[in-house]
C-alpha cells in the first residue's frame, strides 16, 4: 500500500501502525506489529513483561525511533518524512507538533518537581500552544477539579501521593486537548490502595469518548472499559479482539496461559 | 618588627583607598569571568552531550586543553604569545582584557563539566515528559531540565567562584594590580610586604564570606522544600562561615533537608 492511500484512509483512524520493527542492539522488541485505533476507541494492550507493549506505546509518539514500518497519527506520518522514496527523520518542529496532540501518561508520573501541580498543568499550554495564561489557568483548575485535586493546585509533587501525582499527570496531558491519550502502565508504580482513584479517572475519560491506548496489567479495567484487547508476547501481537473474545474465548495457547497465570 | 599600625592604616585609614580599589578590581574581574565561564560552560556542556560528533568533538578538545594546562600558562600565552602568533609585536591586549579572556576560557572548561554533571543528574523521564507535551529540545532544556539541574550545579559553582576570587591573583604577573599584586608592589617598595599581605588576606576573606552568604541564599531559593521552610531552618551564621556549629533549633541543615 502506498503512502498516498494511507493518507486518504479512514478519517476515523487516529493511530495506524504498520509492521513496526524496533530493535535494541541485537534484541528485537517489536517484530512487525500492526495496530489500528479508531476515534473514540479504547484499546488495551496486555502481555507479559518484556513483550514489547511499552515500547510499542513509546514508538507511537516517537519517544523511541523505529527501525522499520510506519506510524500514522490521524493520517500523518509520525517521526519521519518521505524523501526520494526513503524515510528520513522528520524535523524537530514537526515531531513536537504531532506530539502535542498525543497525551502520554508515564508509569513513573514524571511530574516536574520544581513546579506546583497547577504549574505542571499550565506549563505546556502556555509555552507550547502560546495560550494566554489566564485562560489556561482556568482550564487547568477545572481539570484538576475533574481528577479530584482542586485543593492540591498549589502543592509541589513531592507533597502528593503516587495516586495524586498520577492524576496531576493525567490533567497535565489533558490540558493540551489531545486527540488521543496513551497510558503506559499508569498504575503499576502505585500502592494497591491508590490504583482505584487513577483507574476511576481513566474510566471517566473513556466514557467521555476519549481515544485511548492503555498498556496495563489491570484486567478488570480491560474487561469493563475497553473496546479492543491486544495480547502481545515476544515482540509480536499474538491475538486481538473484543474483551469477550480474549478473556472468555482466547484461541491461542499463550493467551490462555497468560490470562490463567494472572487471574 | 611587624607593624600592626601599617595593617590598621591600610584596612581602615587609607585616604587613597588603595586596597579597596584593588578589591574592587578582584571582584569585577571574578564576576565577569565567572559569568562568561558559566555561559560558555553551558554551551560547551550541551555540545559535549550532543550525539553529533562535529559538536561533541570540539567541545571535548576544548575541555581537554583548558583543563589540562595551567591557567598561568594560558595567561602568558595570551599576553606574550599572541602578538608573536599573529606576527604583530605591536598588538597588545590591555591587561584586563587579556585576564578576562584567559579566565573566562579556562573557567568555561570547568563549568562545562559541572553543568554536564547537573544535566545528567536530572531524570531522563523529565525530558521525555516535556517532549511528550510537545516541547522542543531547547524549550524543554530551558524550562524543565536546567531549573532542576541548577540545584546540583550551584554548590560546585559556588566553589568555582570562591576559587576565582583568589585565582585572580595570577593577574599580578602581567602587572594588573589586584589585591595580591597591590600588596606585593607597595609592600616591597616600603618593606612592609608581610603587613600588606595580611591586609590583602582580610579583603579576600571578606569577599569570600559575603559570597558564602549569597550562595546559601541562592541554594535556599532552589530548595524544593522551601515552601515548608521557615527562617529557623537555616544554618546558623557560625555553621556557614566557619564550617562548624549546629543548625539552629527546630531546623535541619540545607544538606540534610535537600532531596
Amino acid at each position: 500500500m502506498s503512502v498516498q492511500q494511507q493518507n486518504n484512509g479512514s478519517s476515523r483512524e487516529m493511530v495506524r501502525a504498520e509492521k513496526i520493527v524496533k530493535r535494541f542492539g541485537n534484541l528485537t522488541v517489536l517484530n512487525g506489529v500492526d495496530l489500528s485505533v479508531k476515534r473514540g476507541e479504547v484499546v488495551v494492550v496486555i502481555g507479559p513483561s518484556g513483550s514489547g507493549k511499552t515500547t510499542l506505546l513509546r514508538c507511537i509518539n516517537h519517544l523511541e525511533k523505529i527501525d522499520d514500518g510506519r506510524i500514522y497519527i490521524e493520517g500523518e506520518l509520525m517521526g519521519y518524512r518521505e524523501k526520494n522514496g526513503r524515510l528520513v527523520e522528520d524535523s524537530e518542529a514537526n515531531i513536537a507538533r504531532i506530539r502535542s496532540q498525543v497525551g502520554f501518561v508515564f508509569q513513573r508520573f514524571n511530574l516536574f518537581p520544581h513546579l506546583t501541580a497547577l504549574e505542571n498543568v499550565i506549563e505546556a499550554p502556555i509555552h507550547v500552544l502560546h495560550e494566554p495564561r489566564a485562560e489556561v489557568t482556568g482550564r487547568a483548575l477545572a481539570l484538576l477539579d475533574k481528577v479530584g485535586l482542586a485543593d492540591k493546585a498549589n502543592a509541589y509533587p513531592h507533597k502528593l501521593s503516587g495516586g495524586q501525582q498520577q492524576r496531576v499527570a493525567i490533567a497535565r496531558a489533558l490540558a493540551m486537548n489531545p486527540k488521543i491519550m496513551l497510558f503506559d502502565e499508569a498504575t503499576s508504580a502505585l500502592d494497591p490502595e491508590l490504583v482505584g482513584e487513577v483507574l476511576k479517572v481513566m474510566k471517566q475519560l473513556a466514557e467521555e469518548g476519549m481515544t485511548m491506548v492503555v498498556v496495563t496489567h489491570e484486567m478488570g479495567f480491560a474487561r469493563d472499559v475497553c473496546s479492543h484487547v491486544i495480547f502481545m508476547d515476544k515482540a509480536v501481537i499474538v491475538e486481538e479482539g473484543t474483551p469477550e473474545q480474549i478473556f472468555e474465548h482466547a484461541q491461542n495457547e499463550r493467551t490462555r496461559n497468560f490470562l490463567g497465570m494472572i487471574s | 618588627m611587624f607593624e600592626w599600625n601599617t595593617v590598621w592604616h591600610f584596612l581602615f585609614a587609607d585616604p587613597n583607598h588603595l586596597f579597596l580599589i584593588a578589591a574592587w578590581r578582584t571582584l569585577w574581574i571574578s564576576v565577569v569571568a565567572q559569568l562568561c565561564g558559566v555561559i560558555l560552560g553551558l554551551f560547551l556542556a550541551l555540545m559535549r552531550m550532543s550525539r553529533f560528533p562535529y559538536l561533541n568533538g570540539p567541545a571535548r578538545g576544548y575541555i581537554w586543553f583548558f583543563r589540562g594546562s595551567p591557567l598561568l600558562v594560558q595567561v602568558l600565552l595570551l599576553w606574550d604569545g599572541l602578538p608573536r602568533i599573529i606576527n604583530n609585536p605591536n598588538f597588545l591586549l590591555p591587561d584586563w582584557a587579556c585576564i578576562l579572556v584567559a579566565f573566562s576560557l579556562n573557567e568555561g572548561a570547568y563549568m562545562a563539566e559541572i553543568v554536564r554533571a547537573g544535566i545528567t543528574s536530572v531524570d531522563v523521564g523529565q525530558m521525555e515528559a516535556a517532549k511528550s507535551l510537545g516541547m522542543r529540545y531547547a524549550l524543554a532544556m530551558r524550562r524543565i531540565v536546567l531549573p532542576q539541574a541548577a540545584r546540583v550545579i550551584i554548590p560546585p559553582l559556588g566553589n568555582e567562584f570562591n576559587n576565582m576570587l583568589k585565582t585572580t591573583s595570577i593577574a599580578s604577573v602581567i602587572g594588573l594590580l589586584e589585591l595580591t599584586g597591590t600588596a606585593e608592589v607597595y609592600g616591597s617598595q616600603n618593606f612592609v610586604i608581610f603587613e600588606l599581605l595580611i591586609v590583602a588576606t582580610v579583603f579576600y576573606l571578606l569577599l569570600t564570606t559575603i559570597w558564602g552568604y549569597i550562595q546559601s541564599w541562592i541554594e535556599n531559593r532552589l530548595d524544593p522544600n522551601r515552601t515548608i521552610k521557615t527562617e529557623l531552618d537555616q544554618k546558623s551564621w557560625a555553621a556557614r562561615m566557619l564550617g562548624f556549629g549546629s543548625p539552629r533549633p527546630g531546623g535541619a541543615g540545607t544538606l540534610a533537608s535537600g532531596r
